[in-house]
């Protein structure tokens, strides 16, 4: 996070990890797709020829405190990582100075091992960065629902049930989930962030209002609890458990 | 960490960076984009940088314009308007329109990126479609002013409507907003590119500085393997020397008459301190080629007296085995740069290694000749290089047992040999190799394994011809 007194800004940065081709660049694009231009920028993406992204992608978000007068931004970079091996050290750099990370996995039974693989992969570049998973906000997308041959939904639902974080499932080409796990990532970044630096104070609005405001400045009309709803397990509102 | 950490972290490259149009967009193209908008509109556009600076000026001076500005009092009010203009803030809403004396007017417009305002797009002069005719402040500012010229040159400034211009502007800001993401993205994957490689050399220099560490601590265990080896060897020579010196007394009787069986029995004692011996003096030899401790005397000489040398020290070994023991010699043979003594080592060990795996009825050839040097490519000056790199090869062929192929590199080893079993049958400690390997190596010479067709082994010792006397230096005078 980065705070700009000079210009009225609040700068964060989350990032989609995840395994190659497991969605993450999909996860942006669908995003982007869902809202409206008002709040969010251009999809910037630096792929390669072969449709797989080399160093990262970035889709830019601008929410406005909705006061009478000059109430801070909060700009939001959304980031995903090169998933393949070969881009570790690219990896490492565009987790440095993350807030909040989701996770994206590939619900395919055949890619469990690689999604094991990159989330340790994700512990490694975070402790190389002196950070720990346990103090970070993150969430776990199940991405490819749509596909035959997937984990099943009472495993997640189970396994989701003892673990840390929420898990969303979700279908990236279709949109389905992505918003959720989106809402969820930004529900549990802010109230960590919050927490620590006062951040609703200082954009001047109150905590609870920066989901709902979000979602009218990006033209989303489902209502926010209910994405939150579409998490399974996990804890939610623990982003906040401190430094390890 | 002696490797600089990461500097460049991608937050500040993406979270924090100020998007400046003059850092983005080329100046020569902005004009270009701005210089079709006139072409296509006939109404002037200026592109300002947030701090001010003029980007872009694709401005025509109107009739209009250039009739006032002919007049002092018409100067003085259109240079007021103008800066006037150029300080104006585009406002909340990024769009303000400022009037001009003459009936004209400006439009001043911010230009955004990623929502903030990177500068400012001034559109006009224009006359707006509800102007008619002069009005009273163009025919005040100058008392010399033509009324009816002005009048007419007014008619002759383009007119737009306000909602026209505002399309226009939305159009040039699209435009150039589009400008403006692609340069920052080619910007954005530079800079990740550059992070990203030094990244992956700070990886790579770390990587390096570990091996090094871990290699110089290799390199100074394996000094202390050969110092320690040496110094047992020595320490193990002493009371050797004792134990062959007092059995040779006694099998000579010294200590008074030996019965048939004590004779026996101290001649074994005495061979085995031989074997010893020779095993030690062996390891002493490898621990000082390894150690780099072994003195080679170098010198030109000939190789002939040397292998005649080693044939005549081993032909009774030869015999008594009932293997022939021969030498030829091919041609005439060049001299060598070499250390007779190590050479004659070499040799000695080969050799005695031949007669051992070669049955009785068989015959080992040491044979010796020139040959030409092919070099490691495909002949690439050969022409000049050949005659300056014939090569002496002694050659040490035998119709023993033979080396399986794959069993070659590694019997250069020390303690290697190639099945164990062929210990038991055929003695020897495995360091006879290892030290003509090196031996020759510190001749800068080759050895390899060759098939004796059908049977039987060869081992091929190349040394090089001593360094090509340079010719003498044609000096030119002064």
């Amino acid at each position: 996070m980065q705070i700009n007194f000079g210009g009225r800004e609040i700068a964060l940065k989350l990032v989609y990890y995840g395994p190659a081709l497991s969605g993450k660049t999909t996860n942006l694009r669908a995003l982007h797709q869902l809202t409206s231009d008002q709040a969010r920028g251009r999809l910037m993406t630096l792929e390669t020829r072969d449709d797989r992204t080399l160093f990262f992608d970035m889709l830019p978000v601008t929410l406005r405190a909705e006061v009478p007068a000059g109430g801070m931004a909060l700009r939001i970079k959304i980031f995903t990582v090169p998933g393949q091996v070969l881009h570790a050290s690219t990896r490492r750099l565009v987790l440095q100075g993350a807030d909040g990370i989701a996770f994206v996995a590939d619900s395919q039974l055949s890619e469990t091992e690689h999604n094991a693989a990159s989330f340790l992969d994700l512990r490694r570049n975070l402790s190389e960065l002196s950070l720990s998973l346990r103090s970070f906000p993150v969430v776990i997308q199940f991405n490819k629902r749509d596909l035959p041959q997937v984990r099943p939904d009472q495993e997640l639902a189970m396994l989701a049930g003892r673990g840390r974080e929420p898990v969303f499932k979700a279908s990236a080409v279709t949109g389905q989930g992505v918003l959720e796990t989106f809402f969820g990532l930004l529900h549990m970044t802010w109230t960590k962030l919050d927490a620590e630096h006062g951040l609703a104070s200082m954009i001047g609005i109150p905590a609870a209002e920066l989901l709902p405001m979000a979602a009218r400045q990006l033209g989303i009309t489902t209502d926010v609890r209910e994405l939150l709803g579409a998490s399974l397990g996990g804890r939610l509102d623990v982003g906040h458990g401190g430094r390890s | 960490m002696s490797a600089p950490s990461p500097e460049i972290a991608v937050e500040d490259l993406v979270l924090a960076d100020r998007v400046r149009i003059e850092d983005l967009v080329d100046r020569e193209g902005l004009e270009e984009l701005c210089r079709s908008f006139v072409t296509l509109f006939g109404i002037p556009v200026r592109i300002y940088s947030v701090e001010g600076a003029l980007l872009a000026d694709a401005a025509s001076e109107h009739e209009l314009c250039a009739y006032v500005n002919t007049l002092p009092q018409g100067r003085r009010a259109c240079a007021a308007t103008v800066s006037g203009v150029r300080s104006q803030d585009p406002g909340a809403g990024g769009d303000v329109a400022r009037p001009c004396f003459t009936g004209a007017a400006y439009r001043v417009m911010a230009i955004q990126y990623e929502g903030r305002r990177v500068g400012r797009l001034i559109v006009g002069p224009f006359l707006p479609s509800d102007v008619s005719g002069p009005p009273a402040s163009l025919l005040a500012v100058d008392p010399a002013l033509d009324a009816e010229r002005a009048r007419a040159l007014l008619q002759k400034v383009p007119r737009a409507k306000a909602d026209t211009i505002t399309r226009i502007a939305a159009h040039l800001k699209a435009a150039l907003d589009l400008i403006l993401f692609s340069g920052h993205k080619a910007h954005v994957t530079s800079q990740m590119h550059l992070a990203s490689v030094r990244e992956s050399y700070r990886q790579l220099e770390e990587k390096t500085a570990k091996l090094q560490e871990a290699f110089d601590r290799l390199r100074e265990l394996d000094r202390l393997k050969s110092s320690f080896l040496a110094t047992v060897s020595h320490e193990l020579r002493t009371p050797l020397t004792s134990i062959i010196g007092y059995s040779e007394m006694l099998s000579q009787g010294l200590a008074g008459a030996l019965s048939p069986e004590q004779q026996e029995f101290v001649g074994t004692i005495h061979d085995k301190g031989q074997q010893l011996l020779s095993l030690i003096l062996g390891l002493l030899d490898l621990s000082k080629l390894e150690s780099g401790t072994m003195r080679v005397r170098m010198s030109r000489i000939g190789i002939e007296p040397v292998l005649a040398q080693v044939v005549s020290t081993l032909t009774p070994t030869a015999r008594k085995k009932g293997v022939e023991l021969r030498m030829v010699v091919e041609g005439t043979l060049a001299e060598v740069k070499g250390d007779p003594e190590r050479l004659r080592q070499v040799f000695i060990n080969l050799v005695e290694n031949a007669l051992k795996f070669t049955p009785q009825a068989g015959a080992v050839t040491l044979r010796a000749r020139m040959v030409e040097d092919a070099g490691d490519g495909d002949g690439e000056g050969l022409v000049l290089l050949s005659p300056t790199r014939t090569n002496l090869e002694v050659r040490v062929e035998d119709t023993g047992i033979g080396i399986p192929a794959r069993e070659r590199p590694r019997v250069f080893d020390a303690f290697y040999q190639v099945d164990s079993s062929s210990t038991r049958e055929y003695g020897g400690t495995g360091l006879g190799l290892s030290i003509v390997k090196r031996l020759v190596d510190a001749h800068a010479g080759t050895v390899r394994i060759e098939d004796n067709a059908p049977q039987g082994t060869v081992f091929v010792v190349t040394l090089p011809p001593p360094a090509p006397t340079a010719p003498p230096e044609v000096r030119s005078p002064g």
